[in-house]
């Protein structure tokens, strides 16, 4: 059995090592960590707990039995673009800065890793830590030319960030992006990041983001997954907040045949708020798995998840959310709600909503409800005049919707809007 | 303040920590399969029998010790180190009370099961028989005579192995196959008695029917198996309790429950856990390791879990219902309780095969001093089980800022036409609810009983009447100023 596991790790280091160049911002010992990591423990199966609900050392097996990184240039992203926001692009796991916008915001600092100097360099892997999880590893041994995005303090940007994360390959390969977004003291940014796959081949994406917000820092940020039927990704981020600092995710993804996001905030300092919300809708044999943790360590902060997912055909949907308070943590309100509809006899929902909980002063709840559309509803709209099909659309637009609307950037939502009814 | 108050109160002790002082016909520490021949000649069983708990124990040995999936923390345990065969030597056959021993009967009046007392009362309306279970074999049964008029059968594991070894054939480790997991097969081939039961056909069982366990002896294990079989159309309440005397040593408790429902039967099985816990640091108490599961064999039948866990040091326990027949209706209804170092891992499974399955299940984990509680429970919804319905609650309420709760629950769902909800929430007893018992001269420690009580009120009125009560004590006994 572990001569199985180490098997897939192993074959993958193969595969990659001889097309990697040797990067200078990963120190030696994290290195050396990583590798020993994956070579122990590989690549997760589902007898792994936190990978019970998605097999990826099965999918790699399966889907990624040659992987032989025949990775394509990229010359132009413009049609991706979004007319009212700064972009910056990653190609297969490196930084851009050709195909990226000029950086003209004040307070807005941007570095390749390669030109990071030592404190840069350092912070690299502050958040994931090594022996925490195969991908952070993985990503920590293979990692792209990722950036160091840094918003001064006091300064509130005036435009949003749209950051494209772009594969292209023309054989199956292995794509490790990287990056570090820090927020000073009272600044403020919206950032997108958004994951497409361009080229006509199979790539995984081992997306890994440490993010540091720091004191009354307010960060907005949007993920949107759309990587089509050659999109298969595992996505970490990571994320710190300092004393009021205000953290707003929204994930949203439409397609993609694995997608597997982790995200872990660890609400480090008192009165620090942060919220997650997820929509995914899937068909053919698509997996998505949301993985959240919020990590409460200190008194006063909230917490708020919202996930929903609509599955279809033979696809999956996972949500695997903890709630996880320390004995510190007094006076935490932490909230988590997951809801899902069923749309095929063959498709599968597994929740697993947990609370860990050490400390007594603390509100802390958590639902999930999975079902079909409700037929009651359909009937109200069939009396109404409105055909079976259009009402069933009508009811499962608003269902997304309550997620969809919580995006604030108007093109990304009109865009994301547009997208999910065609697909309906 | 109030949690001051709690603090001061948490030194209450185990009330039924008392040994008994009896000879006793205890195997030298130790396990091979010397010793599983040993107990199934002891226990004169037929050849197939000994096969299967050789089958079992070959089996066990090629399982690697679970590893520490459920939130619990305890040392390995030895398994070289235990008896796994104790019994107080009594003639073979007894055909009335009188020859039982006299201590082993004091033992049973102390805890409040008194058989003669039982004996009495023949013929009162709300009677119970008792099949009660001292170490490792079951002692006396009682009432079997009137229950046999019935045709229910009702006596100790080892005699129905002698009397009717073709339903215990058919039905044995059915629903817990010995492959099931590291304690299932551990106890499939040392097992040493339990109860069995079976209702015939169209047959309401007259009377409550009730095992009790005590571990008396030193440094033996329990290991026992119920086996309750519900024929058509029948229906049985059963109920179980245990005690042990309080050791510094910790003792293995490894028991499987097995329930069959065939067409339109209805179980329903309540137990009221109460297993030595070890003192304030930590020291003695009981590993309670235990698998009971249930089948709806056929359509309509239903199973009910009812139980109050107060007890065991370790409690690693999840009585599950496998939904089988079309319509047929699983419930879990638990209250678990930790003070102290006590650890707690335990909920259930609702496995929905059959068509308009329905599962409810409402857990109220209370977690005091030190302890560490967690619910942790499967709700499955297979392909094909059209129109299963779940419902679950599972409420966390924390006394103190030393001891944690957590809910762990597992939700897989595979037909559409399923719904399934699920709801948790943590919460503690406030300063506003103690002050406004305080205001009525209800004094803190009541107040806290009270408030307690009232939060598990749920689970409390589904068990019967005497076993309600003495939940209720159990609680507020158990709790005796742990509340925060």
């Amino acid at each position: 059995m572990i001569a199985e596991k180490t098997n897939t790790a192993q074959v993958i280091i193969d595969k990659i090592s001889s097309t990697s160049s040797k990067v200078n911002f990963i120190d030696n010992d994290k290195l050396s960590k990583a590798l020993l990591y994956l070579e122990n423990k590989g690549i997760p199966t589902n007898k792994h707990e936190e990978y019970k609900y998605c097999n990826v050392d099965g999918i790699f097996k399966k889907e990624f039995k040659n992987i032989e990184q025949k990775l394509n240039s990229v010359t132009d992203i413009n049609k991706y673009k979004l007319n009212n926001a700064l972009t910056i692009v990653v190609v297969n796991g490196n930084y851009s800065e050709k195909l990226s916008d000029k950086l003209i915001l004040k307070g807005l600092h941007l570095n390749a890793f390669s030109n990071l100097d030592n404190d840069g360099k350092n912070l690299i892997g502050t958040l994931a830590n090594v022996e925490s999880d195969a991908f952070v590893a993985l990503n920590t041994a293979f990692c792209g030319d990722g950036f160091h995005l840094k918003i001064a303090d006091n300064e509130q940007l005036q435009m949003p960030i749209h950051i494209l994360y772009v594969s292209s390959a023309s054989a199956e390969s292995l794509v490790n992006p990287r990056n570090i977004i820090e927020l000073g003291k009272n600044s403020e940014a919206t950032i997108i990041e958004e994951q497409i796959n361009i080229g006509d081949s199979k790539v995984f994406t081992n997306f890994l983001s440490e993010k540091f917000i720091g004191e009354n820092a307010k960060l907005n940020s949007y993920t949107f997954q759309n990587e089509g039927n050659n999109g298969y990704s595992v996505n970490t981020n990571n994320i710190t907040l300092g004393r009021y600092a205000k953290y707003d995710n929204t994930t949203i993804t439409l397609s993609g045949t694995l997608v597997r996001n982790n995200h872990q905030v660890v609400l480090a300092a008192q009165n620090c708020e942060a919220h997650l919300n997820g929509f995914f809708s899937t068909k053919s044999n698509q997996l998505v798995d949301n993985h959240t943790l919020m990590d409460h360590q200190m008194p006063n902060c909230e917490s708020n998840e919202l996930y929903k997912g609509i599955v279809n055909d033979k696809s999956t949907g996972v949500f695997n959310g903890k709630i996880f308070v320390r004995r510190d943590a007094q006076k935490t309100n932490a909230y988590q709600s997951s809801k899902n509809i069923l749309l095929s006899d063959d498709a599968t929902i597994n929740t697993k909503p947990q609370l860990e909980i050490y400390a007594d002063d603390v509100k802390c709840s958590h639902g999930t409800s999975t079902g079909k559309i409700d037929e009651a509803a359909v009937f109200y709209l069939n009396a109404r005049g409105i055909g079976r099909e259009s009402a069933k659309k009508l009811l499962l637009n608003a269902f997304a919707q309550e997620v969809i609307n919580k995006i604030e950037v108007e093109e990304l939502k009109e865009k994301i809007l547009n997208l999910f009814e065609n697909e309906l | 303040m109030a949690n001051e108050i709690l603090e001061e109160h948490i030194n209450s002790e185990y009330k039924w920590g008392f040994t008994t002082d009896i000879e006793t016909d205890t195997f030298a520490p130790g396990l091979n399969e010397q010793v599983v021949t040993a107990l199934s000649k002891k226990k004169n069983e037929p050849d197939w029998l000994l096969e299967f708990r050789l089958k079992a124990f070959r089996h066990w040995q090629t399982l690697p010790e679970p590893n520490n999936w459920a939130h619990l923390t305890y040392p390995k345990i030895n398994y070289q180190d235990i008896s796994y065969y104790s019994a107080p030597k009594i003639k073979p056959e007894l055909k009335s009370l009188d020859e039982v021993d006299p201590e082993i009967l004091k033992t049973f009046e102390k805890l409040g099961i008194s058989l003669e007392e039982q004996k009495r009362l023949t013929g009162v309306q709300s009677n119970i028989a008792v099949d009660a279970v001292f170490d490792s074999v079951s002692v006396k049964t009682t009432f079997r005579e009137t229950l046999s008029e019935k045709g229910i059968i009702f006596c100790s594991f080892s005699e129905a192995v002698q009397e009717f070894p073709e339903l215990i054939k058919k039905y044995m480790g059915t629903v817990v196959p010995y492959t099931d997991n590291y304690f299932a097969a551990l106890n499939s081939a040392v097992y040493s008695d339990g109860s069995f039961c079976y209702i015939p056909k169209g047959v309401r069982c007259p009377m409550e029917l009730s095992t009790y366990f005590r571990i008396n002896a030193t440094g033996t294990g329990q290991f026992e198996r119920t086996l309750i079989v519900a024929d058509e159309g029948s229906y049985v309440s059963y109920l179980e309790g245990c005690t042990a005397p309080q050791r510094d040593e910790n003792q293995l408790h490894a028991a499987i429950v097995e329930i069959i429902t065939h067409k339109n039967a209805e179980v329903k099985y309540s137990t009221v856990q109460n297993w030595y816990p070890g003192d304030k640091n930590g020291k003695g108490g009981i590993f309670n390791f235990v698998t009971k599961r249930g089948i709806c064999l056929e359509d309509n039948s239903k199973i009910s879990w009812t139980q109050v866990e107060t007890g065991s040091a370790i409690t690693w326990k999840y009585p599950s219902v496998i939904l089988k027949g079309n319509n047929s209706v699983g419930e879990f209804y638990s209250v678990a309780l930790t003070n102290n170092m006590q650890e707690a891992d335990t909920g259930t499974k609702m496995i929905h095969i059959g068509k308009n399955t329905r599962s409810t299940i409402i857990s109220k984990g209370i977690s005091a001093g030190k302890s560490n509680n967690s619910y942790r429970g499967l709700v499955q919804i297979r392909k094909g089980a059209t129109n299963a319905r779940n419902f679950s609650q599972c409420d966390s309420l924390l006394m103190g800022d030393k001891c944690g709760a957590h809910t762990f629950p597992y939700i897989e769902i595979k037909d559409k036409t399923a719904i399934v909800e699920h709801e948790a929430t943590t919460s503690k007893i406030g300063e506003d609810q103690l002050f406004y018992c305080k205001q009525r001269g209800i004094d803190n420690e009541k107040a806290i009983g009270l408030i307690v009580n009232g939060y598990c009120k749920e689970v409390l009125n589904k068990l019967p009447m005497e076993f309600a009560v003495e939940a209720q004590k159990l609680l507020a006994v158990s709790l005796e100023g742990s509340v925060g």
